[in-house]
């Protein structure tokens, strides 16, 4: 197993959540920025965060 | 929210994914393009210290660092991103950027596609801090004007009907009155015109898909044009052996409040 590539944490200070602008969670061990507000999950693939809605993950409820 | 639905915001994904790897040929117009919007810059006397790049497909990033001002690039297609053009994959419309976090904001021929613009302006307003820029280019109306007007005239002429092939841009009056609507101070739109000489006329299509720049409106017809149509049309925008075609441009500038 290798490392997920970490996401750039100048990256992270200025992220939200595209549907709520609420905060993001970062989530290192699965690569995703999660919105508990929104109930999704956005993937990190190779450090780049994928912040669109169709992409992201539904958290169960 | 706009409930108006105009383009096809995955055909424009998909467009923007298949110009990731063929930027190469468009990309001295691309550059030359955002060096003339970002010259703005210079005139404002300002010194800015963090930028956002919405859609600059690598044109306006490096730019904007040479001025030393540090970047966050975003685009809708993955490709262009991992391509590394870009930091984050966001959409124009739901824009993942929080309030006040950066004093410059420049939307490079990105915004056209979008379905709701002044939803998208609003947006990138809120991410403006107080005093910061909001600085754009568009294609105006008459952008591609000979093309639309050729297309239209070659399939009534073969099929009696015609399908838009060539995207709805807004009038300049439009663009002002956006900025203004969407909470900008000193809301300025401006035209600028560049005209674009081919030699071969299949080059400018050609050019069109390389930039990602093809049409993405819903309501496009989605079997391939017949090849009589492209052949009827292009033929009658030739004059003395050469294709002009122009690219009216507005640059948008709007101040944070």
């Amino acid at each position: 197993m290798t490392d997920p590539a970490p996401i750039d944490p100048k990256l992270l200070e200025v992220l939200v959540c595209p549907l709520t602008k609420g905060p993001l969670v970062y989530d290192r061990a699965n690569s995703e920025l999660i919105s508990e507000r929104a109930g999704l999950a956005f993937p990190i693939r190779d450090g780049i965060p994928i912040m669109l809605i169709d992409e992201a993950r539904k958290l169960d409820a | 929210m706009s409930e108006m639905v105009i383009f096809d915001r995955a055909a424009v994904a998909a467009h923007r994914d298949r110009a990731a790897a063929r930027l190469g040929r468009v990309r001295p117009v691309l550059d030359d393009l955002a060096s003339r919007l970002l010259d703005r810059l210079d005139d404002t006397g300002r010194v800015f210290a963090r930028a956002l790049d919405i859609g600059g497909r690598g044109a306006v990033t490096p730019l904007l660092a040479a001025r030393g001002i540090a970047v966050v690039a975003t685009d809708l297609s993955p490709r262009m991103v991992a391509a590394g053009h870009g930091d984050v994959v966001a959409d124009e419309e739901f824009l993942p950027f929080g309030a006040a976090c950066f004093d410059l904001i420049v939307a490079h021929l990105s915004l056209h596609w979008v379905n709701d613009l002044p939803g998208a302006l609003v947006q990138i307003r809120r991410s403006l801090k107080p005093e910061g820029l909001f600085l754009a280019s568009m294609p105006l109306l008459g952008t591609l004007g000979g093309l639309r007007a050729a297309l239209i005239e070659a399939e009534a002429a073969l099929t009696g009907g015609a399908a838009p092939r060539v995207s709805p841009f807004p009038e300049l009056a439009d663009c002002a009155g956006l900025l203004q609507r969407a909470g900008f101070a000193l809301p300025i739109a401006e035209r600028e015109t560049i005209d674009f000489d081919y030699a071969d006329p299949l080059a400018l299509l050609r050019d069109l898909r390389d930039a990602g720049e093809t049409n993405a409106t819903v309501a496009r017809a989605r079997r391939m044009p017949p090849r009589e149509l492209l052949a009827m049309a292009l033929a009658s925008m030739v004059m003395d052996g050469r294709l002009v075609v122009r690219l009216d441009m507005a640059v948008l500038t709007g101040w944070g409040s």
